[in-house]
């Protein structure tokens, strides 16, 4: 498949388009309160890996239990505390935000692996992404993907370790074409967003990469100092399916990450 | 100095002339993807802004729209504001209401003079990463930004990186010769792409002498008779067709001249003129 064909990932779950999800569901369509009903998401820990979380902001409840930042050493990136929790973007408490919105109860870590001392470097991002499999994170959000073709094993190995550790690792797709990882694993949860102004919609697509549409257009979203802001993109979908895992890990804390997708699946929209 | 070393730096000054003669051809490009990515959308304003490793800011490097100009030449820190976020995480997102925000990157838009309502930002990536950011502002008919408008602003994003990355290969004469060198090696291809098979460290350290030997103070000096006249030649793309003509007639009466000086100088020294790069 070359760069130029590959289809754009949002595309599916547009309004128009949407029709073309319909199909036979191997499992009967699931209740959804089987599937969370009476969970807020609590006892379940979510990692936010992105630009920092400001803990202060009212849309993440004060559910931001750990703050850490990765920064990059002469001999390798170090995970160091970040007590004061700031947010350099804006854009990692837009998405602890949507979580909290969806489950209440989950705790958030916040892992920043990009700042003013770094430019995001995949390596910094690898190593984050360690570190919160390790803290125990049942479910990871990663808004940000990395292209380092170098660091494709190492992501690799990571999508792997997660997953037999039972995190599950839910991503932003990413819209521009070319490699783009952990995203395009095949053991993540793949997210673009779709148009409807909905948090509580959410879409499977039975033809990966990309399995799952959430709301990701024109979402009004915490944003750093306190702000809020009107954003549209798949770094705001993936959080919403994030949160939703949270729900379905608060009621069945033991389901594993294939099963924690078969019931979104189950319990999509379409 | 071997006679293949005057070749090779034949070749790169020959190079770097071309070069100059097409003045800023790469610029030519992103000038044209972001007039286009303008009219497609009805935007107010598109601009694309490059990393710039010496400084380690983003730089404006070029705008269209009518609300587009005051924003070329600016920079910005490779993480601040929206061009920053996704530069930085390769996402592409959009923001509406942006105005509405005070403390959204108003001190960077307040100095271009025009602080826009919404604002898409995709990462321009090519093989080795991320090298900048398109931006489009505000559509004309007061609309938000789609998803979809966000994907196509990614394809525009992408021919400006293929044609980033093309002239950049191009404009840089020492890389294209080495690009060329390694090519007769055989090791990696013409484009400067990624090689299949890699040259022992000591042929790279010897290719690198080559080269720096072949394009040592090549452009040192700006003031460079030659250089001057590339440089006016490359301007001359935008004058009118009647002052071309009187130039070349101009030129033709210098030529002649030239010749004349030449060959009298020949007769009396050994000396050649600069800017003959077989000398």
């Amino acid at each position: 498949m070359t760069d130029a064909l590959r289809p754009a990932w949002s595309e599916p779950f547009l309004d128009g388009r949407r029709d073309a999800l319909r199909r036979e569901r191997p499992i009967a369509a699931l209740d959804r309160d089987a599937a969370f009903g009476g969970s807020d998401g609590s006892g379940v820990l979510v990692a936010v890996i992105d630009s920092g979380v400001d803990g202060a902001n009212p849309a993440v409840g004060g559910r931001l239990v750990e703050s850490v930042r990765v920064e990059l050493a002469e001999d390798g990136p170090v995970v160091i505390p970040d007590p004061e929790a700031i947010d350099v973007v804006g854009h990692g408490t837009a998405c602890a935000g949507i979580i909290h919105e969806l489950a209440p109860g989950a705790e958030i870590v916040s892992v920043r692996v990009l700042g003013p001392d770094n430019r995001g470097k995949g390596a910094v991002f690898a190593a984050g992404l360690e570190w919160a499999i390790e803290r125990g994170a049942k479910v990871v959000n990663l808004s940000l993907s990395s292209r380092s073709e170098a660091l494709m094993g190492v992501f690799h190995d990571l999508a792997d370790r997660a997953y037999f550790a039972n995190v599950l690792l839910v991503c932003a797709a990413n819209n521009v074409p070319g490699p783009s990882y952990p995203s395009l694993f095949a053991s993540v949860v793949s997210v673009a967003a779709h148009d409807v102004p909905d948090g509580w919609t959410w879409y499977y697509n039975p033809r990966p990469p990309v399995e799952f549409g959430a709301r990701g257009v024109d979402v009004e979203v915490a944003w750093r100092d306190g702000g809020r802001i009107v954003a549209t993109g798949n770094s705001f979908a993936a959080p919403h399916i994030a949160g939703l895992a949270a729900l379905v890990l608060g009621k069945h804390p033991s389901a594993s990450p294939f099963e924690v997708k078969a019931i979104l699946a189950a319990t999509a929209d379409r | 100095m071997t006679r293949e070393e005057r070749l090779l730096r034949a070749i790169a000054a020959r190079s770097e002339t071309a070069r100059r003669l097409e003045g800023g051809g790469g610029e030519a490009v992103l000038r044209s993807v972001v007039e286009a990515t303008v009219a497609l959308f009805e935007a107010e304003a598109a601009s694309i802004a490059l990393f710039d490793a010496a400084s380690g800011r983003l730089v404006f490097e070029v705008a269209a729209g009518e609300q587009g100009h005051g924003v070329i030449g600016l920079s910005i820190g490779p993480d601040q504001g929206i061009a920053g976020y996704a530069f930085t995480t390769g996402q592409a997102l959009a923001l509406s209401d942006v105005a509405s925000d005070p403390r959204f990157g108003r001190s960077v838009a307040e100095k271009t003079g025009y602080v826009p309502r919404s604002i898409v930002a995709v990462p321009l990536v090519d093989d080795e990463g991320t090298i900048g950011v398109l931006q489009v502002l505000d559509k004309r008919d007061g609309q938000a930004f789609s998803l979809r408008d966000v994907e196509l602003a990614g394809v525009f994003a992408r021919q400006a990186s293929v044609a980033i990355r093309a002239s950049r290969v191009e404009r840089d004469t020492a890389a294209l010769l080495r690009a060329t060198l390694r090519w007769l090696a055989g090791a990696g291809d013409i484009t400067g792409g990624a090689a299949e098979t890699e040259l022992e460290p000591e042929d790279e350290a010897a290719l690198d002498a080559l080269v720096r030997r072949a394009t040592d103070d090549l452009a040192q000096d700006e003031s460079d008779g030659l250089w001057r006249l590339a440089d006016r030649v490359a301007r001359l793309r935008d004058a009118d067709p009647a002052s071309v003509e009187l130039l070349v007639d101009l030129l033709d009466v210098l030529v002649r001249r030239a010749e004349k000086t030449s060959r009298s100088r020949h007769r009396g020294s050994a000396a050649t003129g600069r800017g003959d790069p077989d000398a």
